[in-house]
């Protein structure tokens, strides 16, 4: 299964249309857009499970940057500022929500969660087969912090300094996070192997 | 590359640089990768395992259909428009704008002008017309017996007809919101689905709930149009105002927000729309049980803050007057309006009801 190849690089991409925008250019918003709102949505799900709600903050979101666009910094990498936006605004909505309590809002709304799973067809022996199902368990035995760098980190390819701005936490917290985080999988993930070994030798 | 030759599987599956190979694979990784591996050929089934791991395991992630996508960000670049038209000034100089889009825009005002003219003219709108204009194929039912009935939703939800009301519905709603159109009487039992917020139209009023029970009356032949509530909370809204559009489309309930016990009444003569309490207000189901009703000494804040809890009514009082005030009473057996009038009596106080809540006058209670 050979990979498919990316030419571009994405993010100078993002960066160039984010600049274009910036200075009025409605081809380049849509283009910027089209390019984060998958990552958007399923990141705003993750902490929202009404997705309408999450489609109305990204809407607001732009809009708001479209409507502030003079003052926003030419600089700034636009992936991780969305994504800072988005989580505020949600935070802000679902706050709200939860302080003039409404039935139908669930309290927790506002905390991020995801499920790690695993492809199966797409590994071949069964040794890998029992060794993706023991990480995906562990990884969702995650606090939600954790989960939430790991998911930004490895499954979003955002860098240290980015989930920082987009957690509003300091980087040295991101760092934290996810070396806990791989302590715990490091911890577990002997126990994997030895288990994966004992089959092999079954088989 | 040299690291990479004592790497352990799990190594390679959290490495960045492997990772960002099998996920988001440029020419240089590809070819970086290749090379190492023609020169490490012993590594082969380890990198291949990895290379599966990497591919196999990823978060759930809802599912957005391209063609939603497609609307929602076609959506945002429409209202970015509509909001440049305000506040700033047309980036192009309207004299370099094609004749055809200064027609369109000509027209369009036209229409626009015609559409207010139209509606102010016409404030009051009926059920056959709200019907006449809906998209959806709907069904109707007409209650001609002298009980009420019984109307399953599709969607679960259950609407109890009164005699000489009848209602339209659509057999399946589309996903987005549930629309129904009432005219008459019925108590709505609203299946929780805040994806899909539910409207009953009625004649002029609109009722956006998220899941929830109420009661809506609404006679064409009627001057008043009105909407209680039983659990949870509704959103009221007339269909001329303007921000209805807003008011529908938001996922917060905007517009007057009634709760248990509280109602609107929408006169349509006046075309205004104002909250109260129903005559008889109820207990909170979920309250029945653990209030207590008897007092003996208690300072009247007690007293208030047990009844604002066990009806959902807010009440306002000064509490640096009135919390002197000791209460011994037993009101139990009482409505919320005679508890309210015993209460009241013992401290001297007096009540009335504004905008669905109850405000306490009094003088409080010291001695000096």
């Amino acid at each position: 299964m050979k990979p498919i190849i990316i030419d571009n690089h994405q993010e100078d991409r993002e960066i160039t249309l984010w600049r274009e925008l910036l200075a009025g250019n409605v081809s380049s918003f849509e283009q910027l857009i089209d390019r984060t709102y998958d990552l958007l949505f399923q990141y705003g799900n993750k902490f929202c499970r009404d997705r309408e709600l999450v489609k109305d903050c990204i809407q607001d979101i732009f809009l708001e940057v479209w409507e502030k666009r003079n003052a926003l910094n030419h600089n700034i990498p636009p992936r991780a500022y969305l994504l800072a936006s988005l989580r505020r605004r949600l935070h802000r909505v679902t706050q709200r929500n939860r302080l003039q309590p409404v039935e139908d809002f669930s309290p927790e709304g506002s905390q991020f969660d995801v499920e790690f799973s695993a492809e199966y067809q797409f590994i071949q022996t069964e040794q890998d087969q029992q060794i993706a199902s023991r990480i995906t368990t562990l990884m969702n035995e995650l606090p939600k912090r954790q989960k939430e760098a790991v998911y930004l980190r490895f499954f979003h390819d955002l860098d240290r300094e980015e989930i920082a701005a987009i957690m509003d936490i300091h980087p040295q917290s991101v760092s934290n996070l996810l070396q806990t985080a791989f302590k715990f999988l490091k911890t577990q993930w002997k126990a994997i192997i030895s288990v994966a070994i004992f089959f092999r030798f079954l088989a | 590359m040299d690291q990479y030759h004592n790497f352990t599987l799990e190594e390679f599956v959290w490495d960045d640089s492997f990772r960002n190979w099998v996920l988001r694979p440029t020419r240089e990784d590809d070819e970086k990768w290749q090379t190492w591996l023609v020169e490490n050929p012993e590594k082969k089934a380890l990198i291949e395992s990895a290379r599966q791991l990497v591919a196999a395991i990823s978060p759930k992630e809802a599912p957005l259909s391209s063609q939603e996508k497609k609307s929602a960000v076609s959506r945002i670049i429409s209202r970015s428009a509509e909001e440049e038209l305000l506040p700033y000034p047309a980036v192009t100089p309207w004299y370099e704008k094609s004749w055809l889009s200064i027609a369109a825009t000509v027209l369009l005002m036209i229409g626009l002008g015609w559409g207010i003219w139209f509606n102010n003219q016409r404030t009051v709108v009926d059920y056959e017309e709200l019907v006449a204009a809906s998209t959806d194929q709907l069904m109707e039912k007409v209650n001609s017996t002298g009980k009420p009935l019984s109307v399953k939703l599709e969607d679960g939800s259950t609407v109890k007809l009164n005699p000489g009301s009848r209602i339209s519905y659509p057999a399946g709603f589309k996903s987005g919101k549930r629309e129904v159109y009432l005219s008459g009487e019925a108590f709505f039992d609203v299946a929780k689905d805040p994806a899909n917020p539910f409207f009953v139209y009625a004649n002029e009023v609109v009722t956006k709930v998220l899941g929830t029970s109420f009661f809506v009356r609404s006679y064409t032949n009627e001057k008043e149009v009105s909407v209680a509530v039983k659990t949870g909370r509704v959103a009221v809204f007339t269909r001329n105002d303007p921000a209805l559009d807003i008011k529908k489309n938001s996922r917060e309930l905007s517009g007057v927000v009634i709760e248990p016990n509280q109602q609107i009444v929408f006169v349509r003569e006046t075309v205004k729309i104002t909250k109260s309490l129903i005559s008889k207000p109820e207990l909170l189901e979920k309250s029945t049980l653990h209030h207590n009703f008897e007092f003996d000494d208690a300072p009247v804040s007690v007293v208030f803050s047990t009844l604002q809890k066990a009806y959902g009514i807010e009440i306002i009082y000064d509490k640096n007057i009135m919390d002197e005030c000791p209460v011994t009473a037993k009101l139990t057996e009482l409505s919320l309006f005679e508890k309210l009038d015993l209460v009241c009596k013992a401290v001297d106080a007096s009540y009335e009801m504004i905008d669905g809540r109850i405000i306490i006058e009094g003088k409080g209670c010291k001695m000096n």
